[in-house]
């Protein structure tokens, strides 16, 4: 290797971030910056919080305005739906097994988080014409989300029941598709129309009982976990 | 009733009693002593080893990658995540933020799609005219070719030095770096726009054997050292102003101060007016 030069601490040193020129400050488009914050043009501490239920406040986040009544009750049914996600899922199975390696709270959150991401990611990519069906409506929805068996029907028809409970307008077609088509048609008509819309609301639903699942695990109790579940067989590729 | 056992294959690894497996090798006695960290890297992305001369080559090109001021947007991240003071949640941000991202590692594995699929154009010819026309149906299809331009200067220096290196090693003359070449040529011409190191990096772990998808995950590794700099310093600063910047840092540019329907329906009900809102700034 060549000789070089040694470093010279005392040099002023210059690169293209030194020859251009960029904002001053951070942009903040949604959340007012200080101590009396407010959320899209609404006062959070002394408008928000005595009128509106977190339901509101995540469909306000995502779309800049607040829901009139009849959507907030349909977005909270839906939500509700979505809520629960089983240890059998890898989103709830990959924050338990961050808990049971001992990581910290903020880390096992952080896991459950992106766990759900992915899962809502796919969740989205598998229902894309439906969505695309959604935006144009003609005919009847796509043959593949229709629900095929007696127990996908029973869901949706949970779901029409509990709408029409709350006095809401339901669509004939959702009770006749799958669970998870079903739910992804409210929220889409409630307004969340995009796919960042859709899957910040089903990640914001799930969270909380992910990372339930996942406070429930002992700590370190390895022999608990059933490690062999799947059982990897090691192949030799030649 | 006990359900079936579930099963599924994998190539990589195996816990033995006194040595382990892993992608065919017996770790202690093939690997340990003998296989460096970059080998050992292409090792679990390609799951083959790789000649000595080649893993120097991914040496030189992790060198030559380091572009790592903490001013440039991925690092930054790492370091606004290290301003809570863990390394390692900074780490996986700034990992997490290379998902498809149109900077950093996804950068590389988009330039080797297009170079695999120019190359396969070309069938083995780099006539300039020909070279020429495959790039323009390129641009024509996708407006943009990913591995060129170079923000902020004339040329990328990390390719030079790179370029110099490859040379050094006599790699140069390799189908896909040549048709790298031969396309830069074009792209000049067409884009006015210099190749940078991606489009290089591409060519070399092409001619590798490697393919697009492994190419993505092997830079993911050769840049993992930049942001382990930003996670470790960042998250050892004593309470880094990034944490919370200051409210004057911050300019609002959202909606204007407004009621809620429920708040003007309450006012009204009160017999207050509706019209007198805080404004943002008070």
């Amino acid at each position: 290797m060549p000789p070089v030069a040694p470093l010279d601490p005392t040099f002023e040193l210059e690169g293209p971030l030194e020859s251009a020129t960029f904002p001053e400050t951070l942009s903040a488009r949604v959340v007012t910056p200080g101590d009396a914050p407010r959320l899209h043009g609404y006062d959070v501490e002394g408008d928000l919080a005595r009128h509106y239920d977190p339901t509101d406040i995540l469909f306000l986040s995502l779309t800049g305005e607040l829901p009139p009544p009849e959507i907030s009750a349909a977005l909270r049914i839906a939500l509700t739906f979505l809520a629960p996600v089983s240890i059998a899922h890898a989103s709830v199975h990959a924050a338990t097994l961050a808990r049971l390696c001992g990581t910290t709270t903020s880390s096992t959150l952080g896991i459950a988080a992106i766990g759900l991401a992915e899962q809502a990611r796919v969740l989205l990519d598998e229902h894309a014409d439906l969505l695309a069906w959604l935006a144009r409506p003609q005919g009847a929805p796509p043959e593949a989300y229709r629900a095929v068996n007696p127990d996908q029907r029973a869901s949706g028809e949970r779901l029409r029941r509990a709408l029409v409970t709350a006095g809401l307008a339901v669509p004939d077609f959702v009770a006749g598709l799958k669970r998870d088509a079903a739910l992804l048609c409210v929220l889409f008509r409630c307004g969340l129309t995009r796919v960042e819309q859709l899957e910040a609301a089903i990640v914001s639903a799930r969270l909380p009982s992910a990372f339930a699942e996942a406070l429930t695990e002992t700590v370190v109790d390895f022999a608990h976990y059933p490690i062999k579940l799947p059982d990897y067989r090691y192949r030799e590729t030649p | 009733m006990t359900p079936p056992r579930l099963g599924e294959e994998t190539a990589s690894a195996h816990w033995g009693w006194d040595e382990h497996r892993y992608f065919g090798h017996r770790v202690f006695a093939e690997l340990t002593g003998s296989e460096s960290l970059a080998g050992l890297m292409a090792l679990s992305i390609t799951g083959r080893r790789l000649p000595a001369d080649l893993v120097g080559v991914l040496d030189d090109a992790a060198a030559a990658l380091t572009l790592a001021d903490p001013r440039i947007w991925p690092l930054k991240l790492t370091r606004v995540v290290a301003s809570y003071g863990s390394m390692i949640p900074a780490l996986c941000a700034g990992l997490l933020m290379e998902d498809e991202a149109r900077i950093g590692p996804w950068a590389f594995l988009e330039a080797a799609k297009v170079l695999v699929e120019i190359h396969r154009e070309l069938d083995g010819s780099l006539e300039p005219g020909r070279v020429r026309a495959a790039v323009e149906a390129h641009i024509r299809k996708h407006q943009f070719v990913w591995g060129f331009g170079t923000p902020f200067r004339p040329k990328d220096e990390r390719l030079v030095a790179f370029k110099s290196c490859i040379e050094r090693r006599g790699k140069q003359s390799l189908p896909y770096f040549r048709t790298m070449e031969a396309m830069a040529d074009a792209v000049r011409e067409l884009r006015h726009a210099e190749p940078n190191i991606g489009i290089a990096l591409a060519a070399t772990l092409l001619d590798m054997g490697l393919s697009p998808a492994q190419v993505g995950a092997l830079v993911v590794a050769l840049m993992q050292h930049m942001f382990f700099a930003h996670a470790v310093e960042g998250a050892a600063a004593e309470r880094s102003l990034l944490r919370e910047l200051p409210a004057e840092y911050v300019t609002y540019r959202g909606r204007e101060a407004r009621l809620s329907p429920l708040a003007a329906r309450e006012r009204a009900a009160n017999g207050e007016s509706t019209s007198k809102t805080k404004t943002a700034a008070e």
